[in-house]
């Protein structure tokens, strides 16, 4: 908070920004020295210097996708900072927070992450709506309130949910006295009786840890696409015995989505 | 003398003296206060019949008296600017009080105004004094010099002030509309000599779909 309470406000420069850090808590400045930051769409507020921003699918940009991108699905929500100055982020007026990994991984909502280092490899979680990065570097995350940093084995609010570095995947947990038999039914239902909204919680086990957000009001969620058609991925309908796809019509390449399957031709 | 308490509430401090701001954005006030609509900001048939036909509307009143006023809008962050003959750019929506010797009026921006959703004009403030503005969350203060030209994107852009140019910069291409667009379309680029407020935060604009 450099600019409250003030006698006037701290009017920055090149000179003066941070290389690499915050401005202030909504605010974070990145250095580029003819390096490269991967960047959420229209994160950047401003800039010092000369800057491209280029779209993944960029040509010059092959290399490094290959190395660091390895998420298709996000692919058009990301695009590659380049050129030399000072670029400063922010999002929503969101709490922005700076984070370094250095051999490690994280996971992280899709939503919540606005930029991070090349050198970090970005790859989508087997967890719906959550990406991981992997390896060494710096990466620059949103929350909706300051970041509460927690160890498992927790059991935490879905929608409070940030992400988690080094633990295991969590899974759901649901409190059973209360869901089960008739009158947990017709609570869950109807909510009389009181559903207290807390019956189901992202468990967490293992060595490592959970960072939380300080608010339930989540990120808009970014539109995440949907997980490729394979057997054995979560929610890929790939299942035997339920087949993603009508039987006897394989999959052509090039085929219009799946608008065909949705009018039942 | 205008003073923040906290950073989302503006204390006024008043001896007979007026301050023009933002319609019903007064929270609190002790001593004698008088507040009158101002129809047209004060800024006479002329000005008004100008707001009303370029859209840059703004609904002020002016507050008189001995004491103390709060102002306050919908919790957003307010900055105070001290203008010293020079002159304030800022979009009305994000002026909440100045001096009442200061002198408002309206400007055309061009394409900027067009790009961020605001329309093409924008409200000018000049001469001596104070004035607040509001930012979603707290502004960042960036100065301009020769040698530092700024790039600024439309939707973060509230105010600027001093002796800037601004022009506007297009980065869209074929692929934008491929899809595979930049995420950073339009541009502001200021140079000259000069600070711009940016907040951060982005509204809502064409240019953040491109």
């Amino acid at each position: 908070m450099t600019t409250y309470p003030g006698a006037g406000p701290v009017i920055h420069d090149p000179m003066t920004l941070p290389a690499d850090d915050s401005v202030n808590a909504y605010t974070f400045c990145v250095e580029l020295k003819g390096s490269e930051w991967f960047l959420q769409k229209g994160k950047m507020i401003a800039y010092y210097g000369s800057m491209e921003f280029n779209g993944i699918g960029h040509g010059r940009l092959d290399r490094l996708v290959r190395t660091s991108f390895h998420s298709p699905l996000h692919a058009s929500d990301w695009v590659v900072a380049s050129g030399s100055g000072k670029m400063l982020l922010a999002d929503r007026a969101f709490d922005v927070n700076s984070y370094d990994l250095e051999e490690g991984n994280l996971t992280i909502r899709s939503g919540n992450l606005l930029a991070f280092q090349p050198t970090l490899a970005l790859k989508q979680s087997i967890v719906p709506g959550f990406l991981t990065l992997i390896g060494t570097g710096k990466f620059v995350a949103a929350s909706n309130g300051p970041v509460v940093f927690m160890e498992p084995p927790i059991r935490v609010d879905p929608q409070a949910l940030v992400g988690w570095a080094d633990c295991p995947s969590p899974c759901h947990h649901y409190d059973h006295g209360y869901m089960t038999g008739l009158m947990g039914g017709l609570r869950a239902l109807t909510g009389l009786g009181g559903a207290s909204g807390e019956e189901h919680q992202f468990e967490f086990v293992g060595a490592g840890t959970v960072l939380l957000q300080s608010s339930e009001t989540l990120m808009a969620e970014q539109a995440t696409g949907a997980v490729p058609h394979e057997p054995g991925v979560p929610g890929g309908g790939g299942v035997p015995g339920r087949p993603g796809q009508q039987a006897g019509s394989p999959r052509l390449p090039g085929q219009l989505g799946d608008l065909q399957r949705r009018f039942g031709l | 003398m205008f003073r923040l308490q906290g950073s989302k509430v503006l204390a006024v401090d008043m001896t007979g003296d007026a301050v023009k701001a933002k319609n019903g954005s007064m929270v609190a006030y002790d001593g004698q206060m008088a507040f009158k609509k101002l129809s047209g900001g004060g800024e006479g048939i002329r000005g008004m019949v100008t707001r009303r036909v370029t859209g840059e509307q703004m609904t002020l009143m002016e507050v008189k008296g001995q004491g103390t006023c709060w102002f306050a809008d919908r919790a957003s962050e307010i900055n105070l600017v001290n203008l010293q003959g020079d002159k304030l750019f800022v979009e009305s929506s994000n002026l909440l009080a100045t001096d009442s010797g200061l002198r408002t009026g309206t400007s055309f921006t061009g394409l900027r105004g067009a790009s961020q959703g605001n329309g093409l004009f924008t409200t000018t403030i000049e001469g001596h004094g104070q004035a607040a503005i509001m930012s979603d969350g707290p502004a960042v203060v960036l100065r301009v010099s020769s040698q530092y030209p700024l790039t600024v994107d439309p939707g973060a852009y509230i105010a600027h002030q001093g002796n800037l140019r601004q022009s506007f910069q297009s980065g869209v291409t074929f692929r934008t509309f491929m899809g595979e667009g930049g995420g950073e379309a339009f541009q502001i680029r200021f140079e000259g000599d000069g600070v711009v407020y940016v907040q951060p935060s982005e509204r809502n604009s064409i240019a953040g779909d491109v």
